[in-house]
């Protein structure tokens, strides 16, 4: 699958995905300064990613451990990144 | 060599019709050089304190004009420095490098209010405000004025005095300037009128800290925030190069969304570049 391929045949799906990126990322914004808040806001916007990860994959129907490994790496690296500059 | 970098980069049946790189071993060696950057740079931190951390022009002086200023915009009365609550808030900045935390509440169960009793300031209401890791008095102001709590503290017309407590020292093994705003009325109601702390006062009273604060700092955070801007960078490229070779290609594999994984990381390296340096509390 390609990028332009899967948003074109799965729109509703990045459009939710969209969403929740632009909502965390006002978010985190909104909470600027506030390196507790801001935490929270990354853990909730992984654990979102994450979410919509499975669903997206269990309704392509190849949702497999491999595939849950590599989000999962995903979402710790951004955390890990984005916790280290939030002291 | 070419061969060797094409595995790295472009999807083939060599490496499984995805870019070496985004292997999850490979994302997982990404994660691995991340944190043994940031050990490395904790422990230079510990080895050569001093040379990285936050360099800070704060007083509290310009803190406490900084305040009444804002609270005259709005054609509120000032408050009175007073010098005990300076004590209190110079106290708890104290407890928070001492006990390595940052909150109103320390983890041995102290609060704010622990700090008022134990410099004898007897109050019928009171208040405090945090901040840390600010450059200047101006930015941090700003940061406490956006914040809704922080702003009702600093313009809340119950409070008739202040102090401030601004203090150097190494919290998590970072060396940053932590500020504490305690506000108050005393119960008694007799206000007292000192003259706010002049920053030659400052001086003499942290000399050492003034002559570290003076000298040439990096800032571990931003050490941090470039790794991160560079790592990131470096993903999406090659994420979207493998996205335009299956594309190309027209390969149909078993792997993570490439679109989902663009958009994560992009919106992580936005809030990267975007974020700015000082947090309240």
């Amino acid at each position: 699958m390609t990028i332009f391929k899967e948003i074109k045949q799965k729109p509703l799906e990045y459009f939710t995905l969209l969403l929740i990126f632009i909502i965390g990322g006002i978010l985190f914004f909104v909470f600027s300064f506030d390196s507790h808040s801001q935490r929270r806001i990354i853990y909730l916007i992984s654990g979102a990613y994450l979410s919509w990860s499975l669903y997206h994959h269990y309704r392509r129907g190849d949702l497999d451990v491999s595939i849950i490994i590599e989000y999962l790496i995903m979402v710790l690296l951004g955390i890990i990144v984005i916790s280290s500059t939030l002291l | 060599m070419k061969n060797f970098l094409s595995v790295w980069f472009i999807p083939q049946p060599k490496n499984n019709y995805r870019a070496l790189l985004l292997h999850p071993s490979f994302l997982g060696l990404f994660i691995a050089l991340y944190l043994l950057n940031q050990s490395l740079i904790k422990s230079f931190t510990i080895a050569r304190p001093g040379v990285l951390g936050y360099s800070s022009e704060i007083t509290d002086q310009k803190v406490f004009i900084q305040t009444n200023s804002e609270r005259q915009k709005l054609g509120l009365s000032g408050l009175s420095y007073n010098s005990t609550l300076s004590a209190s808030a110079t106290k708890k900045a104290e407890d928070m490098f001492k006990n390595d935390y940052w909150a109103h509440s320390s983890p041995t169960g102290r609060t704010p209010w622990d700090f008022f009793k134990e410099v004898g300031y007897r109050y019928s209401v009171a208040g405090e405000n945090l901040a840390k890791d600010f450059y200047d008095t101006e930015s941090m102001m700003q940061a406490w004025m956006k914040s809704t709590t922080h702003r009702k503290n600093i313009l809340d017309t119950r409070y008739q005095e202040i102090g401030i407590g601004v203090v150097n020292g190494v919290l998590n093994g970072v060396k940053t300037t932590l500020v504490v705003q305690h506000f108050g009325t005393p119960v008694n109601a007799v206000i007292s009128h000192e003259k706010p702390p002049s920053d030659t006062a400052v001086v003499s009273q942290n000399v050492q800290v003034l002559s570290e604060i003076s000298a040439p700092q990096i800032s571990p955070v931003a050490i941090s925030k470039t790794v991160g801007i560079i790592m990131f960078i470096f993903i999406i490229g090659v994420l979207l190069i493998d996205g335009y070779i299956t594309l190309k290609n027209r390969t149909n594999r078993m792997t993570g969304s490439s679109a989902g994984h663009v958009g994560f990381l992009l919106i992580i390296l936005l809030l990267l570049l975007f974020t700015r340096q000082g947090s309240i509390f």
